[in-house]
């Protein structure tokens, strides 16, 4: 019974998919939406072609991986101190007094609306995009973390002092074991929110990426091409999603969550 | 009996008071005193919300008398300590730690060795039944014996006392008589001084050496009972059912 | 973690305070007092408050007052948020109820939620060019992929005792769904209103800086050509201030919409 149930998802799930390509193709064979939009079978076509026939001057692969690299360098940055931050200020109040009103300050400006900024600070290369997804991880990340550290089970901590913990050890086996979790939930908004920014960054300012497939379609007229970017763009961002969920429901076995 | 009667844990003149934010101060406990005695089975017994747990709590040195002195095992209560042994009423299990983990934390957080704490929580899981769940996760188990798992970290860390609040007020009733047996067979076992709160007047009878009777805020001692039945003991054995219609006589009934 | 509070409070309130003086300070102090930066790469605070205060009223150098710019973003912003919750909050819903429609749609919608707002851009630009229509219809898209997945979790996280207690009364499907499923629904149904509003401020932003001729995104990007930092921060500054009170009141109609309060 189960079984058919989960069969039957997948099959309604595949039909579902199929239906919506048959649609698209035609809408694109039989109303006048084919002049400006390919079918299907020439954008996905093209999709796989542009991992042997290169667009630009990379081929698909090298298009995924150095997006894939300009938005993972700051995010594995982005993370490590927002988190160290997130937890000084969980933990010390004066930390708390201090960083807080900054992080609400600039916590609302959108991490796109800092691109004008960071490209005068630091020129059109990689520098000005390490700077946008360091930022666009850290808020985020660091408040979660945050979060996690308030929430500490209060009759936990009493358990572990009764135990013997010294205050080391209450950090190190109830407090951050307690806020892993937040931590994950964060780097999951924050790894979506990256991407988003950096596919912002290289449509304004790039020469290759999946960004540029787009906003390089856009200036030639070449509607295959965007299209063939936003495949790209779903595909990868759904690829690091999903791994990092699995990530998560491995080192967080114990929530109910995680299974 | 007469080399347990040494006294453990002596409350001196113990008053406690809590800043209500409207109400203003507010006391929950006044000029009490109370003493334990080593290896006794001590019930708190009295109404909702009457100030038991915050005496338990004191105990434990999660919260400080307002005034007075509980002085234990000779030295005045400042902070928690792993002499005092404490069994939570929603278990306070670590649940990111499995049976074992929980269990040998405290002797983990001594600085015992690895092998050495690994015996002693053995010891003690088989000492309460939970043998073939070492590696099992908190939320994996019952209520029954996630108490059960909770009693084993407390006597791990092999505690002067045990502190026990309403341990078995989450369980349904059948689990809770099988767990007040359980309790009785484990401190058989290993003989501690226990104090074990709770509302519940059969439970009281049922396990107590001594049960002291609280009135309501600001809490002190109302009556005293000295429980001589031999153990296991029967629910509906004519002087048990004695005792607990004359001590509910005694209880307050008002909220 | 420690108790006392109080006393304590206020003097973690004078730490943040002399926090932010401090920063404002150095800010200062690197830029007007000493200055190591020069305007074009870090304008002074004093400068950026002169020119919050002129631009409300000066057109230069981009064409447009402060006001204009968003006035003109707000009706792209709002316009699509709009229609995009009109569209999402129905399908959300709609997909979450019907068991058929929900295994058919998913993994569709699934995969058209992976792709953030901005890449619908060169889409939109190439089909109905650059205006206020492409804007709109990228907002809308946005807007509504954030509505219909809160809507559909809303409508998922219905208790079945509450559809139990409905069915004992005799209730109709379509009475199960209006009267408990949708109102269960609400606090997450208002979550998304939220959610999906940031989602839209931000692509239009995102929007303004590549194609557009007017609005605060085009401001910023404009004053970045010609290196004038100032707008850029002010820009910057009242993107932020914008979307936080316009978040502030979806979570105001939010309260007074949602009675009983949210059950966790």
């Amino acid at each position: 019974m189960r079984a058919y149930e989960k069969n039957k998802r997948l099959i309604l799930g595949a039909v579902g998919i199929f239906i919506f390509l048959c649609i698209w193709y035609a809408a694109t064979k039989l109303t006048s939406l084919g002049k400006v939009m390919p079918d299907p079978v020439t954008v996905f076509g093209g999709f796989f072609h542009a991992f042997i026939q290169p667009i630009g001057t990379r081929t698909m692969t090298m298009h995924i991986l150095i997006s894939l690299r300009r938005m993972l360098i700051p995010y594995v940055f982005g993370g490590f101190f927002g988190v160290l931050v997130g937890v000084l200020m969980g933990w010390y109040k004066a930390a708390d007094a201090i960083f807080m009103p900054y992080i609400q300050m600039l916590r609302p400006i959108p991490p796109i609306a800092w691109i004008p900024l960071s490209i005068i600070w630091f020129g059109f290369d990689e520098g000005s995009k390490y700077f946008l997804i360091f930022l666009a991880c850290f808020f985020t990340i660091a408040l979660t973390t945050y979060n996690g550290v308030h929430s500490v089970d209060e009759t936990l901590v009493r358990a572990s002092k009764m135990l013997g913990a010294n205050d080391r050890q209450l950090f190190l086996t109830i407090v951050l074991p307690t806020t892993v979790p937040y931590i994950f939930s964060g780097l999951q908004v924050a790894l979506g929110s990256a991407w988003a920014t950096i596919v912002a960054a290289e449509m304004i300012r790039s020469s290759e990426g999946v960004g540029w497939l787009i906003v390089r379609g856009q200036d030639v007229g070449n509607m295959t091409q965007i299209m063939i970017g936003i495949v790209a763009i779903a595909l990868t961002g759904l690829l690091i999603t999903t791994l990092m969920r699995v990530l998560e429901s491995k080192l967080c076995a114990w929530t109910v969550r995680g299974k | 009996m007469s080399e347990n009667k040494n006294v453990l844990i002596e409350f001196r003149h113990v008053d406690k008071e809590f800043d209500k934010p409207e109400e203003g101060m507010y006391k929950v406990v006044g000029d009490l005193n109370i003493q334990v005695r080593e290896n006794e089975f001590l019930v708190l017994f009295g109404p909702g919300q009457c100030g038991k747990s915050t005496i338990l709590n004191m105990i434990a040195g999660f919260e400080m008398p307002t005034a007075g002195e509980i002085i234990c095992d000779g030295k005045a209560v400042d902070r928690p300590g792993p002499e005092r042994g404490m069994v939570f009423q929603n278990t306070a299990l670590f649940p990111w730690l499995t049976v074992m983990g929980n269990v040998e934390y405290g002797p983990k957080m001594q600085g015992v060795k690895k092998e050495e704490r690994r015996r002693r929580a053995q010891k003690y899981i088989d000492l309460v039944g939970l043998q073939g769940f070492e590696n099992s996760f908190p939320v994996k188990l019952s209520g029954g014996m996630q108490q059960r798992v909770g009693i084993a970290r407390a006597y791990c860390n092999e505690p002067l006392v045990m502190l026990l609040d309403e341990p078995f007020g989450h369980l349904d009733a059948q689990t809770r008589y099988l767990m007040q047996d359980e309790l009785t067979r484990i401190w058989q076992a290993e003989k501690r001084t226990v104090i074990f709160v709770t509302n519940n007047i059969e439970e009281a009878v049922y396990l107590a050496d001594r049960i002291l009777v609280l009135r309501n805020c600001p809490t002190g001692v109302k009556a005293e009972y000295e429980i001589n039945l031999p153990r296991p003991r029967n629910y509906t054995d004519p002087e048990f059912l004695r005792l607990r219609r004359e001590i509910d006589a005694v209880v307050d009934h008002t909220l | 973690m420690k108790k006392k509070q109080g006393a304590r409070m206020d003097k973690y309130l004078l730490v943040s305070v002399l926090s932010v003086c401090v920063g404002i300070f150095v800010w200062w102090l690197v830029t007007d007092g000493l200055g190591l930066f020069r305007s074009n790469v870090l304008p002074s605070p004093v400068k950026v408050c002169q020119t919050f205060l002129k631009k409300w009223v000066e057109a230069r150098p981009d064409g447009a007052t402060l006001l204009q710019h968003l006035m003109a973003s707000l009706k792209v912003a709002l316009g699509g948020y709009l229609i995009g919750a009109l569209v999402g909050i129905p399908l959300g819903i709609f997909m979450a109820w019907n068991d058929k429609v929900d295994m058919l749609v998913r993994p569709v919608f699934d995969l058209v939620r992976t792709i953030p707002g901005v890449a619908w851009t060169s889409v939109m630009v190439t089909l109905v060019g650059i205006g206020y229509m492409s804007k709109a219809l990228v907002i809308f898209i946005s807007a509504m992929v954030a509505m219909v997945i809160n809507s559909y979790s809303g409508i998922k996280q219905t208790k079945t005792v509450h559809l139990w207690v409905g069915q004992t009364f005799g209730a109709s499907n379509w009475d199960l769904l209006t009267r408990v499923a949708i109102p269960s629904a609400l606090p997450m149904i208002f979550t998304g209103l939220d959610v999906a509003l940031g989602s839209a401020w931000t692509t239009l932003v995102a929007a303004e800086l590549l194609a557009s001729t007017r609005g605060l995104g085009f401001m910023i990007q404009q004053a970045r050509g010609i290196f004038r930092l100032d707008i850029v921060i002010v820009g910057m500054v009242v993107i932020a201030i914008t979307g936080a009170i316009l978040s502030s009141i979806i979570r105001k109609i939010g309260d007074r919409v949602v009675k009983g309060g949210r059950l966790r």
